[in-house]
């Protein structure tokens, strides 16, 4: 942050806040409710009626900021905090309640891949109208057309309508478009990060020599090792307002621990808990096993249990239980679920109609298996694997301890590593 | 902390601040001007999506003024109003002539309140998603009209040419005032209609029941001397006061030789057209503050 002092501010957000009506009001579809509601509200007497069964809800709450020029910021926070409302305000979509908001110079704004894509047209065609639509003139898009058409890979299907490309390639085109455009303020949503390793590699590439070219770039993302990875800062976002403003590190230090429940488990009541019509989450729950109480921190040689207790609504319901595992700066580790192909122990009541009732499903992570560190899990069920009705990302945080079970021969620093797992060594003598 | 920052380093000058103030929206017609690469390219996308597998593509334009004339000719014929017999083929070309100058005009109306009134809703995941002057949108549409209207404009000159009627200067600034006009009034309807809609959608379900009654209070399929013969001073007066009426009645003097309406209808509907623009601004202007939000 210290290295870009000396150049000149690229985005200020002042005292920007922005309110949101809940409810039925102001949110007429048709005249005709607007106008009986205002009768209804001159009968009640007086206009105060009319802001009867309204609440309001702050999206976000006297946020201010500078970004000053070659900066590349990370935007992080939970679902709700308020990152989209942010950068829709930055983008001008939005008109704040309050506050103002300033740029300097061409603004690019990407919460969306391929916007204003038209199926009919051509991918030729729809390089010039995306690219007029994201401010590009027709003369620049000429200049780079060459570039745009090699970046998507699709010289073949120029002259094809877009509707007959695959989703892949209309990703790649939509990408290639914003990706040569040269705005002096980048503003990227979470959307970049659809699509495959490399393409998000690419991406991730782009987005940093922008950042070194000396443009602004605000960027929001769940990613939190993309964050790590091109931010040379990062703000924390939580009920719409900035909680801190400082290096990437500390950001997200601050973000998962904000998630760690302290005791280890997460408990919904029945109005909150994440549920889709058939399924009821009720608790998420770590400990080492063998223990019954939850703790947030387990010992790295014991194995660890990850206990789930949900409820079944309706009769027949067939439920499966995946887990994801990251460590705290976003990196993915593992992904498992309780199919049998995929579990050490069978699980009988996978793919099986469940009745109505409460269920615990538990999964079992190896003793000396994950490093000192902090991860997070996400739950995911559903009806099927890969296709979950219920989605927690992030919902539990939990710290492996280093009980020192690895450490009779060496006492130094197992920092780095994301698993520390025990593996089969041997040596024999093997003359030649 | 702030202020003093601000104090201190200059460096805040120069930005530029979204939401300035902009009371009668002329602000928004700058922007608009300055993006008119993007008006071109949703033009174009427009015209492109109109004749993207249409077998006889843009002949679609000649054949419904055709058919409409026709089928309104035949009308007049079959109800009376003309009868065969006694007229020869110039009343019938000049009754053509005057009919289809009257459908090209409405056409402009009518297509462009009709495709304007949802361009805002139907792109409403792009406004949603990047910002760009919205007011390109209807706008596109209107070119759309127009262009309609160029096409429909290459049938009726050798038409009127062969009945004889001699183009002059007159002839040519009647024409291009009307049109420009009635392109003043379609652009502050479509303002005010998109915008509506964008919140209100009745405004999509009741706009062809007002057009198809705005297309007989207006001389489309009908000569203006009709209109005098029929009705008295005063209520020609009001009856010009319709833009769209006193613009087609300009046209048709100007191209046929018909008529002129009342000088005093024109002058109203020219200040009915002021005000209309006028408050279509200012309202777009106001309504883009929650156009993301509400659409």
């Amino acid at each position: 942050m210290d290295v870009h002092e000396d150049t000149s501010i690229a985005i200020d957000v002042e005292d920007v806040s922005k309110q949101f009506r809940l409810g039925t009001l102001g949110e007429h579809q048709r005249i005709t409710e607007a106008i009986s509601s205002k009768i209804k509200a001159l009968l009640k007497g007086g206009a105060s009626g009319a802001s009867q069964g309204v609440k309001d809800f702050w999206a976000l709450q006297h946020v201010s900021f500078q970004i000053r020029q070659g900066e590349v910021v990370g935007i992080i926070g939970h679902n709700g905090a308020g990152k989209s409302t942010l950068l829709k305000i930055l983008s001008r979509i939005v008109t704040p309640t309050c506050g103002r908001v300033g740029v300097r110079g061409r603004v690019g704004s990407l919460l969306e891949v391929g916007t204003g894509f038209h199926p009919e047209l051509t991918g030729r065609e729809n390089i010039f109208l995306n690219g007029a639509i994201l401010g590009m003139k027709r003369s620049e898009i000429r200049k780079r057309f060459d570039q745009i058409v090699q970046f998507a890979e699709v010289e073949q299907f120029l002259d094809t309508p877009v509707k007959r490309y695959s989703s892949g390639m209309t990703v790649r085109l939509g990408f290639s478009v914003a990706a040569h455009m040269e705005p002096d303020v980048l503003i990227i949503d979470e959307v970049l990060s659809v699509g495959d390793q490399a393409f998000q590699n690419r991406c991730m590439g782009k987005a940093t020599e922008l950042g070194t070219q000396g443009r602004a770039i605000l960027v929001v993302s769940h990613n939190l090792a993309a964050i790590a990875n091109i931010c040379c800062r990062a703000m924390l976002l939580d009920h719409g307002s900035i909680v801190l403003d400082a290096s990437p590190k500390q950001v997200i230090d601050r973000y998962l621990q904000g998630m760690r429940a302290d005791t280890g488990t997460v408990n919904w009541n029945t109005t909150s808990a994440p549920s889709s019509d058939r399924v009821r989450l009720h608790s998420v729950s770590i400990c080492n096993a063998g223990r019954q109480s939850s703790s947030h921190q387990v010992d790295i040689d014991q194995p660890i249990c990850i206990r789930i207790d949900y409820e079944v609504l309706r009769e027949d319901t067939i439920n499966t239980v995946q887990v994801q595992l990251k460590d705290e700066n976003g990196v993915y580790i593992l992904s498992s679920a309780n199919a049998p192909s995929m579990s050490l122990t069978q699980d009988d009541f996978f793919s099986k109609p469940l009745s109505v009732g409460r269920y615990r499903t538990e999964c079992e992570l190896p003793a000396n298996f994950l490093n000192d560190s902090r991860y997070v899990i996400s739950l995911f069920l559903g009806p099927e694997i890969g296709k979950p009705t219920i989605r927690c990302e992030n919902v539990l945080a939990f710290s492996v301890l280093d009980t020192g079970a690895m450490r009779k021969e060496y006492l130094g620093s197992w920092y780095g590593p994301v698993i520390r797992p025990r593996l089969a060594w041997s040596t024999v003598e093997a003359p030649l | 902390m702030n202020q003093i920052n601000r104090q201190a380093k200059g460096d805040f000058e120069s930005l530029k601040y979204y939401g300035q103030p902009d009371p009668l929206g002329l602000r928004q017609l700058k922007e608009a001007w300055d993006s008119r690469e993007l008006l071109l390219s949703f033009f174009q996308r427009d015209l492109l999506i109109r004749y993207r597998q249409v077998f006889i593509g843009v002949l679609w334009v000649l054949v419904q003024p055709i058919l409409g004339t026709l089928i309104f000719l035949l009308l007049f014929y079959f109800m009376g109003a003309r009868k065969l017999s006694q007229s020869d083929a110039t009343v019938f070309w000049q009754d053509a002539s005057v009919i289809l100058l009257g459908i090209l005009m409405w056409q402009l109306v009518n297509n462009s309140l009709r495709d304007a009134t949802g361009s805002l809703v139907n792109y409403r995941h792009v406004i949603t998603k990047i910002y760009f002057p919205r007011m390109l949108l209807p706008l596109s549409s209107l070119l759309c009209a127009l262009f309609d209207l160029a096409v429909g404009g290459v049938l009726l000159v050798p038409l009127a040419a062969w009945l004889g009627h001699s183009f002059h200067w007159q002839t040519c600034w009647a024409a291009f005032a009307a049109v420009l006009w009635l392109s003043a009034f379609c652009f502050g309807a479509i303002l005010w209609l998109s915008s509506l809609n964008a919140q209100y959608r009745d405004v999509g379900y009741i706009l062809p029941f007002l057009m198809q009654i705005g297309m007989f209070l207006s001389p489309v399929v009908y000569g203006f001397d009709r209109v005098e013969n029929s009705l008295s001073k005063f209520w020609q007066i009001v009856y010009c006061a319709n833009p769209v009426a006193s613009c087609i009645g300009l046209a048709r003097w100007g191209v046929l030789g018909s008529p002129l309406p009342p000088v005093l209808g024109l002058m109203l509907a020219g200040l009915i057209t002021i005000v209309l623009v006028v408050s279509s601004l200012i309202w777009f202007q106001r309504s883009n503050q929650w156009m993301a939000d509400r659409i």
